[in-house]
């Protein structure tokens, strides 16, 4: 049990994709301008990675691994996230319209995110059991989630503090981004 | 033995700003013989302005009706003293607005109107009929906020109120009228809180009273002597805005105000020491509502003092009454320092609710520039109503009203504690006040389009 | 089988079997969709790039066919987009003659004094509230600005703590109409350019008093125009735009005693 929960934290707190390891920016840039589609992004982004790494782990363990395809991994992966993301939409646009409404594009978004890879290939790479690999998904997108959440907060109230023309938008974005990294920094040496 | 209570809760939030009650708290009120002229106005209470029912050229008596409620929030106004209508027109508030005002020229008799009511033995009396009285007398709050104190005292079926409270605490700086009232007439502020819990048939009964005014606090209880029930006296720490009705039932009860909501929705009900004395004369002598103590203060004020003066006696007659001015005055403003509205000129006249009169000189006025939030949190802090100034002023520079009405700028009272503490200079309180109005119409708007 | 051959097999395999249960998800979960929708989406530039406002080209298309959304947000595709969207969902503007803002007051820092020093929020409406404003005119334009703020093609400029119009910039939105608290703009058609620059209700003496260009209700312009082209409203002369006034024109700007008749 205290391992699956110093993995998690390490995944949302020391090591954080967005702020530590710098992956899942675009979406992070992009989705992060109003807190209800933030919400929105950081729900489904949990979904999919943490189902995701299960699929993932489950295709390399009984299809890759037993045939020796070990270095099509990216390719594997790439299709598999694919295709459960598209299934995953198809199956909310019938059972939960609304929610499909509010999530609109970002579904897709996320297909095309380093971060889902990064956690399916780390899971490998680390040589999680299919729990850990869970935990670490689960950990993974919470991180991501969070950054996401508290990156919106601080944008909305900056957009609105009137900024200098030139520093407006994309520009303040970015300050603000790099100065939440060095924040997240401070976890460092929290988990072994 | 009247009892004497600490509050229960320390009210959030607030600020302590310098007081200088010093400049009017030892004067004793001054009667103020009638002037030339009385603009009386027929916007004195919140709700609907009355209708004036007297025409230029009538002869009015000291008390008569020459104004009449128009609605269910809404009270009567009464000649201030006997004379003749000389005009009938619109005139300027306090407020800026603008409002229909019976202008009388005294004949000075003074002559009381024979068709007052009579005296009411208010022990024997039941609710309807003092409530009738009070509704009649064009009784309303008299600590500022002029709401008619006959529909403050009919709660709606369903709302019972156990808690009554009375409200002596005078928070706003630089006023006293209050605080000279309890020491000199503290008979008649507790023969009104009597009639009121006999209204209301409250449980508890609480005489609020901030800890800088002993005097008044002696006087309530030499008056209130040995009380029935569950009566007592609370000291409140002295802060701003302690006045506030949600903040002292807070403090008092313990209890909060539902955010949207009404003092009667946690069964207490708030009134001033004023409206208690007027209700006092009301239902013990039969008089209507015709004047009331001001605080004329100030440093440019050469003797400032509390003044008993009719309703539409102007600000420059006030002024003149305390022997005028010396210096510069920068600023005049009806009110406090903090919620009082800044005048342009001195022919504005006064109402039920003109507690104060501050003359303001030119050393004591900022004139800001102000500057983007830093978020400091300072304005958060001292909200009373644990809203966030901050943000609520960022979204409304940027007129994002619906953010704002989510962010509960509805709850704001306006009391000023965050533009007071805000180093950027923001214009926090004037914020609010558009973003409330807006909320206000947009509210309406909603309502026209849905029964439409 | 050799790796080669292991790597092709498995994975058509796989892509087979991935296409497989997408297509069959999409059958069994197939949702009814409004045909205009895709033929909306035709439309945009499908780059899902979010700049209208809504997540992405589908969501747009929804919001126009079932949320009357303006057909003109599209950033990227502009004008050009606009128009087609436009054609598309059957809505032609009729512009019988294109109209333009003008403020209908001249009552700046120089002509119009002001009562008190306001010190407060910079907005117009807000400075309306406070004791009706810091001009002795309660009618006239106070020049805090929030029309031009409010204009989204910039074409309000602050000239003197006065508003003034430039017609050519101006698209009609009635932004700047809306905005105004003191209702001083009006949305005139582009050829009439004699205006009666003042909106004050005010007699004439009270006129005098707070501007050096007011309408003191003279008359004068009403029997000078031509078929009662300007007529009284109250206290103030209201020109009626469906009526033309040419040649009375410069007569009627040397005429008037306030100087509030002007070409524009």
């Amino acid at each position: 049990m205290k391992e699956y929960i110093l993995l998690i934290v390490g995944a949302v707190l020391v090591n954080n994709f967005v702020l530590t390891r710098f992956l899942g920016i675009c979406p992070f840039l992009g989705v992060s301008k109003s807190i209800s589609t933030a919400g929105g992004m950081g729900g489904a982004v949990i979904f999919v990675i943490t189902c995701a790494s299960g699929v993932t782990w489950l295709f390399q363990r009984f299809i890759l691994d037993p045939m020796g395809l070990g270095y099509l991994q990216t390719i594997a992966f790439i299709l598999v996230i694919a295709t459960f993301v598209q299934f995953v939409e198809l199956v909310m646009k019938k059972t939960t319209p609304a929610l499909h409404r509010g999530l609109g594009i970002y579904l897709p978004l996320i297909t095309t995110n380093c971060c889902v890879l990064a956690v399916a290939v780390i899971n490998i790479q680390a040589n999680y059991t299919l729990l850990q690999s869970l935990a670490f998904g689960f950990g993974a997108s919470s991180g991501f989630a969070l950054a996401l959440i508290i990156f919106t907060g601080l944008r909305e109230k900056i957009d609105r503090a009137n900024p200098p023309q030139s520093m407006r938008g994309t520009a303040i974005a970015l300050v603000t981004a790099g100065l939440l990294s060095m924040a997240f920094m401070g976890f460092a040496g929290l988990v072994k | 033995m009247t009892q004497i209570l600490k509050p229960v809760r320390k009210a959030l939030g607030g600020i302590h700003p310098a007081y200088h009650k010093e400049l009017a708290r030892d004067s004793a009120v001054r009667e103020l013989t009638v002037p030339k002229s009385l603009r009386v106005s027929m916007a004195q209470h919140l709700g609907a302005p009355a209708k004036a029912n007297v025409k230029k050229g009538d002869a009015v008596l000291r008390g008569q009706k020459i104004g009449d409620a128009a609605g269910f929030i809404s009270s009567p106004v009464h000649a201030p003293t006997s004379g003749k209508v000389a005009d009938v027109a619109e005139d300027i508030t306090a407020a800026g607005t603008r409002a229909q005002a019976v202008v009388i020229e005294p004949d000075g008799q003074d002559q009381w109107s024979p068709s007052l009511p009579p005296a009411m033995k208010w022990e024997e009396a039941d609710s309807a009929a003092l409530i009738t009285r009070v509704a009649e007398s064009g009784i309303a709050g008299m600590g500022g906020a002029g709401f008619p104190t006959h529909v403050k005292l009919s709660p709606p079926k369903g709302k019972t109120i156990d808690t009554l409270i009375i409200n002596g605490a005078e928070c706003e700086p630089f006023l006293t009228a209050d605080f000279r009232l309890m020491v000199e007439q503290a008979g008649r502020v507790w023969t009104g809180c009597r009639i009121i819990r006999k209204i209301l048939n409250a449980r508890t009964l609480r005489v609020a009273i901030e800890d800088n005014k002993p005097e008044a606090i002696a006087a309530m209880e030499k008056a209130m002597g040995n009380t029935e029930g569950d009566t007592a006296i609370v000291v409140l720490p002295t802060s701003y805005p302690q006045g506030a009705e949600k903040q002292q039932i807070f403090a008092i009860t313990g209890r909060e105000v539902p955010s949207g909501g009404l003092p009667m929705d946690v069964s207490a009900v708030v009134e001033n020491v004023g409206t208690a004395a007027a209700i006092c004369d009301a239902v013990v002598h039969g008089y209507p509502l015709v004047e009331r103590v001001t605080t004329v203060t100030g440093k440019p004020v050469v003797q400032p003092g509390n003044i008993r003066a009719r309703l539409g006696t102007s600000f420059a007659d006030l002024v003149a009454a305390c022997g005028g001015t010396r210096g510069v005055v920068a600023k005049v403003i009806a009110g406090g320092p903090m919620m009082g509205l800044a005048q342009f000129g001195m022919e504005v006249c006064t109402t039920k609710t003109t507690s104060g009169l501050l003359l303001v000189p030119p050393s004591d006025v900022s004139v800001f520039e102000s500057s983007p939030c830093i978020s400091c949190g300072r304005c958060v802090d001292a909200c009373p109503m644990r809203l966030m100034p901050c943000d609520l002023s960022q979204m409304l520079e940027a007129e994002d009203y619906l953010g704002a009405e989510a962010m509960n700028v509805l709850d704001c009272i306006e009391c000023g504690c965050c533009a007071y503490c805000c180093p950027a200079h923001r214009p926090l309180v004037q914020h609010m006040r558009s973003g409330k109005s807006r909320a206000m119409l947009r509210r309406k708007q909603q309502q026209a389009e849905k029964k439409a | 089988m050799g790796p080669l051959t292991t790597a092709l097999v498995v994975f058509t395999l796989t892509g087979i079997g991935c296409g497989a249960i997408l297509a069959i998800a999409a059958r069994v979960f197939a949702v009814e969709e409004d045909p205009r929708l895709a033929e909306i989406c035709a439309i945009l530039p499908n780059g899902n790039c979010g700049g209208c406002g809504w997540a992405g080209c589908g969501e747009y298309a929804k919001a126009i066919l079932f949320d009357k959304a303006e057909l003109n947000l599209c950033t990227v595709g502009g004008t050009e987009t606009a128009q087609k969207l436009a054609k598309y969902m059957g809505v032609t503007v009729e512009v019988a003659e294109k109209k333009a803002a003008i403020v209908l007051c001249r009552g700046n820092a120089g002509n119009a004094p002001r009562r008190f020093l306001y010190n407060g929020v910079a907005d117009c409406a807000a400075a309306n509230a406070v004791d009706g404003g810091d001009k002795i005119c309660r009618y006239g334009c106070l020049g805090y600005g929030s029309c031009a703020r409010a204009c989204p093609v910039n074409a309000i400029s602050m000239d003197g703590n006065l508003a003034m119009v430039h017609p050519e910039l101006c698209i009609s939105c009635g932004k700047c109409v809306k905005t105004c608290p003191r209702k001083l703009i009006k949305l005139v058609p582009e050829s009439r350019h004699l205006h009666v620059f003042c909106s004050s209700l005010d007699k004439g003496p009270i006129v005098k008093k707070a501007c050096k260009v007011g309408c003191i209700a003279c008359t004068l312009c009403t029997k000078l125009a031509p078929d009662s082209a300007i007529a009284m409203n109250g206290a103030l002369a209201v020109v009626d735009y469906a009526k033309p006034i040419t040649k009375e024109a410069e007569t009627l700007v040397q005429k008037c005693p306030g100087h509030c008749i002007q070409q524009a």
